[in-house]
């Protein structure tokens, strides 16, 4: 067990290191810096919501969006690297199951993403708090009641660990198409379209809700709305960030243990199917 | 004692094309490689060489057949530990460095933590690498990727060492130098199963071969028996003026012995440039 957990720490740790010398990873954090501190300037453009509101909702949107970008073609590209350039020959030949390999992937690609998105939340928080501090001494100047801080930092970490969850869940995604894939384009195209279902998936499970007599209907609806993450139940951040009271009590465990599940499904799911495929 | 590889009636078909048209990539091949060996597995492009190597380490699935290695079942990591693989023109992180690499893949093949540092070194002095294993792998030329390769895949001090054309794109002064290295570890009673269609080297080294073509085994044996033809022979004579021939000949035909051929010994043009270019450095 400790050698087995000792060669999938190897793998995953040259992977995150092939994967943070990679351009793409400094361009996409690059850009992910740069929405989030625009987010100060395009704050006039708030459609009447609380300005901190809306800096809050620009950068989650940056880091999802980015994220995801980096968790598709990043994984993708992980895997179909040590494929085509026949790396994966070398290691899969000495002691090593697949199964280690995979996970090794796995936890490379997630390492990455929690650089990302623990960078970019330090920014947002950083860029929240003196916004918020600016605009706490201009209503004290005006003579406005003193009022206690919204920004959690609590909440914003809160929010970085259930976006890094999220995106272990689409990781997990990637590597089983990948897995399958032959070609690293058929991988992305069906990862990216694999986030949006998920990021939609939510609307399945409305219509599951509505009456209907059929159990065929009833019973295709529930496996169809669970194949697929629902996405959007990550989608917690500015309450979290901004009114951490009003996020119910069960509401991060149940969000913690559908994410965990859904990565460790699809993960023995990846496994599975990698065990025979041919080298 | 067992067999360093034992193959029984291995078959490999692959599905090619949306039809999934059957095509026979090893057919029905049956190989016993001894221990302690020096063993060539020759054949054209596409014979089914390296598919055969990547059955035996579990890489591909069999469609049918057995396959042992060092007695145990192949394919499984046990098996692997005591087993060395390098692939064909090896590709590896470009971001290591030799000796990173190396120290990568004694760890993945379970050498321990208090070994590895004494493991790692003595791989790179046998693949002639020292000094040049703190430069990344971006930085190798053809042949130090080959034996750098080589010392990844002898690291953990495996019984086996499989090596898939290692000699690949390589000159003949680091060709040379990997056949050291295949004897140096014939020497250290390792068993090397090398895998090639340069023939020239594989007599040079290999204590045994086998001959595939489509799939197939067609031949079998030690070097010296497959390639000597019990028939003729050659003499190596000095100073042979015409008039000592005459007599030679004439003495053989009272014997019932016929000289057909006279001529001059040839070195290989191999042996030609590595002599010339002795010294040069493969950098």
């Amino acid at each position: 067990m400790k050698a087995s957990l000792q060669r999938t720490y190897l793998i995953s740790r040259v992977t995150f290191l092939e994967a943070v010398r990679q351009r793409f990873f400094a361009f996409l954090i690059v850009l992910g810096a740069a929405m989030v501190l625009s987010s100060l300037s395009f704050r006039f453009l708030d459609f009447g919501h609380g300005e901190l509101k809306f800096i809050a909702d620009f950068g989650f949107g940056g880091m999802f969006l980015f994220g995801s970008v980096l968790g598709i073609v990043m994984t993708a590209q992980l895997f179909f690297s040590e494929m085509d350039n026949r790396t994966a020959l070398t290691l899969l030949a000495k002691p090593l199951s697949r199964t280690e390999f995979l996970l090794g992937k796995f936890f490379g690609a997630w390492a990455v993403l929690a650089v990302f998105l623990f960078t970019l939340s330090l920014l947002l928080g950083s860029v929240m708090w003196a916004r918020e501090q600016t605009l706490l001494m201009q209503a004290e100047q005006r003579g406005l009641p003193p009022v206690n801080g919204l920004f959690s930092g609590g909440g914003m970490m809160t929010y970085a660990l259930l976006q890094w969850l999220r995106m272990g869940v689409v990781i997990a995604i990637v590597l089983t198409i990948s897995s399958i894939a032959r070609t690293f384009l058929f991988a992305v195209i069906v990862g990216a379209l694999a986030v949006v279902a998920g990021q939609l998936q939510w609307i399945a499970q409305d219509v599951l809700l509505k009456p209907t007599e059929s159990l065929t209907y009833k019973a295709f609806l529930w496996t169809s709305s669970r194949l697929l993450p629902n996405l959007q139940q990550f989608n917690i951040g500015d309450a979290l960030v901004l009114e951490p009271a009003s996020v119910p009590a069960d509401a991060i465990p149940w969000v913690v243990a559908s994410g965990v599940f859904y990565m460790a499904a699809y993960l023995v799911l990846a496994a599975f199917i990698f065990r025979r495929r041919e080298i | 004692m067992t067999s360093a590889i034992s193959v029984r009636n291995l078959t490999k078909d692959f599905r090619i094309g949306i039809r999934g048209l059957k095509l026979r990539a090893v057919d029905d091949l049956t190989l016993e490689i001894p221990r302690g060996q020096v063993y060539g597995l020759l054949g054209p492009n596409g014979c089914g060489k390296s598919t055969t190597l990547k059955i035996i380490l579990g890489l591909v699935p069999a469609t049918a057949g057995e396959i042992t290695i060092l007695g145990q079942p192949s394919a499984t990591a046990s098996a692997r530990e005591r087993t060395g693989f390098l692939p064909e023109a090896p590709y590896f992180h470009k971001f290591l460095s030799g000796r990173e690499l190396v120290r990568y893949c004694a760890q993945l093949s379970g050498v321990s933590a208090e070994k590895v540092g004494q493991a790692v070194e003595e791989a790179l002095a046998l693949a002639a690498m020292t000094e040049a294993a703190n430069r990344p792998i971006g930085t190798y030329s053809k042949g130090m990727l080959q034996r750098i390769g080589f010392a990844q895949a002898i690291v953990h001090d495996p019984e086996l060492v499989i090596l898939d054309e290692p000699t690949a794109g390589v000159d003949p002064v680091g060709s040379a130098a990997i056949g050291r290295m295949i004897h140096a570890m014939r020497d250290k009673g390792k068993t090397v199963v090398l895998c090639s269609h340069l023939l020239g080297q594989v007599e040079q080294v290999c204590d045994r071969v086998a001959i595939m073509d489509r799939g197939k085994l067609v031949l079998e044996g030690k070097v010296e028996d497959v390639l000597a033809r019990r028939d003729r022979h050659v003499m190596t004579i000095e100073a042979l003026t015409p008039a000592a021939r005459d007599a030679a000949e004439t003495a053989l035909a009272a014997h019932g012995a016929k000289v057909t051929s006279v001529t001059h010994p040839r070195r290989s043009l191999e042996d030609l440039f590595r002599e010339l270019v002795t010294g040069s450095h493969d950098a």
